[in-house]
């Protein structure tokens, strides 16, 4: 049969899909309320995508699919079931419901365990470039293979071990026994390179780099800026050297800051990490807990950010949340259950997709801008010491106890890249080196399009040299 | 679990779809948890996620498609799919698989231990257990500020044909368990947590602790590590718990001998019949449950069809294997090591690791203790990262220094790095007993897959991330 009779998929209408994903959450919710529910909501998601994998380089395989899945939440007697299926006939969704009922049916009840008001969400139509929405199979693995060809021609000493192209059209809808009745739909485009140099017998360690966005029309200047700064910093690896062991000030890239000091600070500032002690910022709401040049806010409304949408995983509206202003701790993030614990409404912060109970988190998260200049203005205030570009470690979300190595490391002399380093560890706590960030860059990087964040200079970091 | 074969829809399906190779698999994934915190359900779940997935080999070229619907015409229409995204990108492929070598594909029906017992246990006693052990947990000390506990167990049901041969039905289950507590003093938090997974029932989960033990171990760490100290940084002689041999095994070595990083350039390229690793060192990788059953990362059949056995990687300390799947087989020119392995139905195959360990040897712990002179043990495994040069990190929970053969108080755990054969090098004593230790972990790799690591106590050198630098 020829290419032509066999369309690799269906075209995705926004609006008619919206229109039959929420139709089908309101038949899942309606079947648990009839079989017994005080409250259901059902939370549905369809997708299709394209994705064209390479490897070492040369293409490996290209993905076509289309799928979706319901997940039901009840509350029966204030006691919590939740199910989830991806089947679409009738002996599936009953069962689907069914399951939810049982568990609800043991489940220990909580007093706070019920849906949040549904409550106006603003109109949010920026997720769907329909530019992007028409990606074909032929064109994505065009985009794929030019990509990838450039980054070879960068520089031959750069291997590829995988890299990848993608389009993804997603549909959310949400239907709820409190009249919520939402739906919307968001088109993304990602992609990335992931490999190392290697010279002779210099293999150098791995770096990787990507981006996803939403505009077809800012694809190319996206594409070029990743292979560049993939090419740089892969090659800036080889020849990799030992430290110095020292403590005492280091240079994060927006890549390691996140990972070390912001993650573990959005993840401290759940409202149910604090209900249930858990959180070293209980009871730190207004107080001084990090530099004073330090803004943290999670930013749910810009569309540039993969996190983008217009409401959460329980249907309220989402909007911009400032989590830090000037080092000053303002908002705990809340999802309904937690609001309901302290009865207040939710920040619009439940996340998580339609296979899971809802969760608590940031959507978005961007880090203030400070005013140390770009990279190279951070590396001469730096002077002398670590730049980390990436961190492979662990820290502890509770204690903020961080410890792992420094990737794709640099050693400083003069304000000056002097060498590339290996078998770097760093650690600290990251909590208690808030207060001690130095300077923070004016440049923000995006973080494969799921953040934004500056470079950061933080003192008092244990440099561990191998 | 289906009570079906779903072997004979795929036939079917393939057998109107003839020509050019053709994989079919029907991945049906049950998963039921449960989660606890402070006394509050946090979750209580059941998810299902079926369907099929279909790659075919066009014009040299792989493509996937996969539909949610399990009936034929759907299949077929996956498979249409799958060969025009195949055409669709052949010209990119500079160079081609026009022929996937014949090999010895499975046949017949596998059913690991557990999947009868576990269906069948009542989930309210689960949910019962679960609330225990996280009220003793959150009961063992004052200083506990909470603690939460969580249950899951996953059916994954598969059907695997092939357009040359393979025909196999598969069914495994994958229970877990953890515990977690978090304890508070002067401002200071600290966590501690236990975790296990098996592939099998109930005895495989529980083989080495009960749930009481590991809620118990998990409050106790948490309230000992806040008046811990820190251990100091540098290259120091360390004594590795089998959880973190497990670790080493796993990222150091297992991530730089899969036959796609290794043509990338990784490490152990161009390695094979070179010395690598002490000669104490023996590594393997294998689908079954060696030495013990349950380990979590078991499987008869991969996910192309290929039957599972046993890889040596390292055999003395010489590289003499890498692990592969049957297109990167082919192009080595070896046989296929069963370990193409496929997350959801939607995801198509890659070469993945299973259970991956090191051999034992015939030391106590004990001797190793006493005979060194200065350096650390450290236990409790956190996660791991390796790199294409080798080198690797990964966190551990808790270290005790050693002096003179004398084991001091408990330390915080830090970060250990090292490059992965230096390490193996390094190696000069290799412990008797031997324990799968990482059966509720999962290997991230573009997809997630369940994996189990595991050894004997280790005595080699690596680099230790102190605060103190």
């Amino acid at each position: 049969m020829s290419l032509a009779t066999i369309p690799p998929r269906a075209a995705f209408e926004p609006r008619a899909v919206e229109q039959e994903l929420l139709a089908r959450c309101r038949n899942l919710t309606e079947r648990a309320l009839a079989a017994g529910a005080h409250e259901a909501e059902t939370y549905g998601s369809r997708s299709q995508s394209i994705q064209v994998r390479f490897e070492k380089g040369d293409l490996k395989l290209t993905h076509v699919d289309d799928g979706s899945t319901l997940g039901l939440r009840v509350f029966r007697d204030q006691r919590l079931g939740f199910s989830s299926t991806n089947q679409a006939d009738e002996l599936s969704l009953s069962s689907t419901a069914r399951a939810a009922l049982d568990l609800a049916s043991f489940a220990r009840p909580d007093e706070h365990n019920r849906l949040p008001t549904a409550r106006a969400v603003p109109v949010f139509e920026a997720l769907c470039d329909p530019a992007t929405l028409r990606i074909s199979v032929e064109e994505a693995v065009e985009h794929g293979r030019a990509f990838v060809e450039h980054v070879r021609g960068l520089d031959r000493r750069l291997s590829i071990d995988n890299a990848g192209f993608g389009a993804t059209c997603v549909a959310h809808a949400l239907s709820a026994s409190t009249g919520a009745a939402l739906a919307e739909t968001d088109a993304q485009i990602a992609f990335h390179v992931f490999g190392m140099a290697i010279d002779g017998d210099d293999v150098a360690g791995f770096h990787y780099d990507g981006d996803a966005l939403r505009v077809r029309a800012e694809l190319e200047p996206a594409l070029l800026r990743a292979a560049r700064d993939f090419a740089e910093v892969a090659l800036g690896n080889l020849g990799a050297a030992t430290a110095e062991s020292y403590k005492g000030p280091v240079l994060f890239a927006p890549d390691a800051f996140v990972d070390v000091f912001v993650a573990p600070l959005v993840s401290a500032a759940s409202a149910i990490a604090v209900q249930r002690k858990r959180s070293p910022l209980a009871g730190k709401l207004g107080e001084t807990i990090a530099a004073s040049m330090l803004d943290l806010n999670d930013e749910p409304r810009d569309r540039t950010l993969a996190g983008a949408g217009a409401f959460d995983r329980e249907g309220q509206p989402t909007a911009r949340t400032p989590i830090l202003e000037r080092g000053v701790l303002r908002t705990f993030l809340h999802n309904g259950y937690s609001a309901a614990v302290e009865g207040r409404a939710s920040t619009g912060h439940a996340i998580g997709g339609a296979r899971s109970v809802p969760g608590l988190g940031a959507h978005a998260v961007c880090v203030g801008a400070g005013a140390g200049g770009d990279r190279d203005a951070m590396l001469a205030r730096l002077g002398r010491g670590l730049f980390v570009q990436r961190f492979s470690g662990t820290v502890d979300p509770a204690s903020g106890d961080f410890s792992g190595v420094a990737k794709s490391a640099r050693w400083i002399e003069g304000g000056r890249v002097v060498r590339s380093l290996k078998e770097t560890l760093i650690s600290g706590n990251a909590f208690a080196l808030l207060p001690r960030i130095a300077l923070l860059s004016t440049v923000r990087e995006r973080l494969g399009g799921a953040a934004l964040a500056p470079f950061a200079i933080v003192e008092d970091v244990a440099v561990t040299a191998g | 679990m289906t009570e079906f074969d779903p072997t004979q829809l795929l036939q079917e399906a393939l057998d109107r779809k003839a020509g050019g190779f053709v994989e079919l698999r029907y991945h049906k994934k049950r998963s039921r948890a449960l989660a606890v915190e402070k006394g509050r359900v946090e979750t209580a779940q059941v998810t299902e996620h079926t369907g099929v997935g279909v790659r075919v080999l066009v014009d040299g070229t792989w493509g996937f498609a996969s539909t949610d619907r399990v009936e034929r015409a759907s299949i077929e229409t996956a498979v249409d799919q799958a060969r025009a995204a195949a055409r669709s990108s052949a010209r990119a492929r500079t160079e081609r698989t026009e022929e996937l070598p014949r090999t010895a594909l499975a046949r017949g029906r596998f059913e690991s231990a557990g999947v009868r017992e576990l269906a069948d246990k009542p989930l309210a006693e689960t949910l019962e257990l679960v609330l225990k052990m996280e009220e003793e947990a959150r009961g063992a000390s004052a200083a506990i500020q909470s603690a939460s506990a969580a249950y899951s167990e996953v059916f994954e049901e598969k059907g695997i044909v092939t357009s040359d041969g393979a025909r196999a039905w598969t069914r495994l289950v994958r229970p877990e368990f953890r515990v977690s507590a978090v304890a508070r003093k002067d401002g200071e938090i600290q966590r501690g947590s236990e975790s296990v997974g098996a592939t099998g029932g109930w005895d495989c989960l529980f083989r080495a602790h009960g749930p009481e033990a590991l809620a118990e171990r998990a409050a106790a760490r948490a309230v000992d590590l806040l008046s811990a100290g820190y251990p100091e940084g540098g290259r120091t002689k360390v004594l590795l718990s089998p959880s973190l041999v497990g670790l080493l095994t796993h990222e150091a070595v297992g991530h730089t001998v899969e036959a796609d990083f290794v043509r990338s350039g990784s490490i152990a390229a161009g390695k094979l019949g070179h010395r690598v690793a002490s000669e104490r060192v023996t590594l393997c990788d294998s689908g079954r449950s060696e030495f013990h059953d349950g380990a979590g990362g078991s499987l008869s059949v991969d996910d192309e069809g290929v039957p599972t056995g046993n890889t040596v990687i390292i055999q003395d300390g010489v590289l003499v294997s890498y692990l592969h799947d049957r297109e990167s087989a082919a192009r080595f020119g070896v046989a296929p090591t069963g370990n193409a392995r496929a997350w959801e139905y939607d995801d198509a195959p890659l070469i993945r690791m299973r259970n991956t360990y090191i051999a034992p040897g015939d030391a106590e712990l004990e001797e190793l203790i006493a005979s060194m002179e200065d350096g650390y043990l450290l236990d409790g495994a956190a996660n791991g990262q390796a790199d294409a040069n080798g080198e690797f990190m990964f966190g551990t929970r808790e270290a005790y220094r050693i002096v003179k053969g004398k084991k001091g108080p408990l330390l915080r755990g830090v970060n250990i790095s090292g490059q992965a054969f230096d390490v193996l090098r390094s190696v000069d004593r290799v412990g008797r007993e031997f324990r799968w230790d990482l059966g509720s972990g999962h290997c991230g790799k573009g997809q997630p897959a369940k994996v189990d690591a595991g050894g004997p106590w280790l005595s080699c050198a690596v680099v230790l991330g102190g605060r103190r630098a």
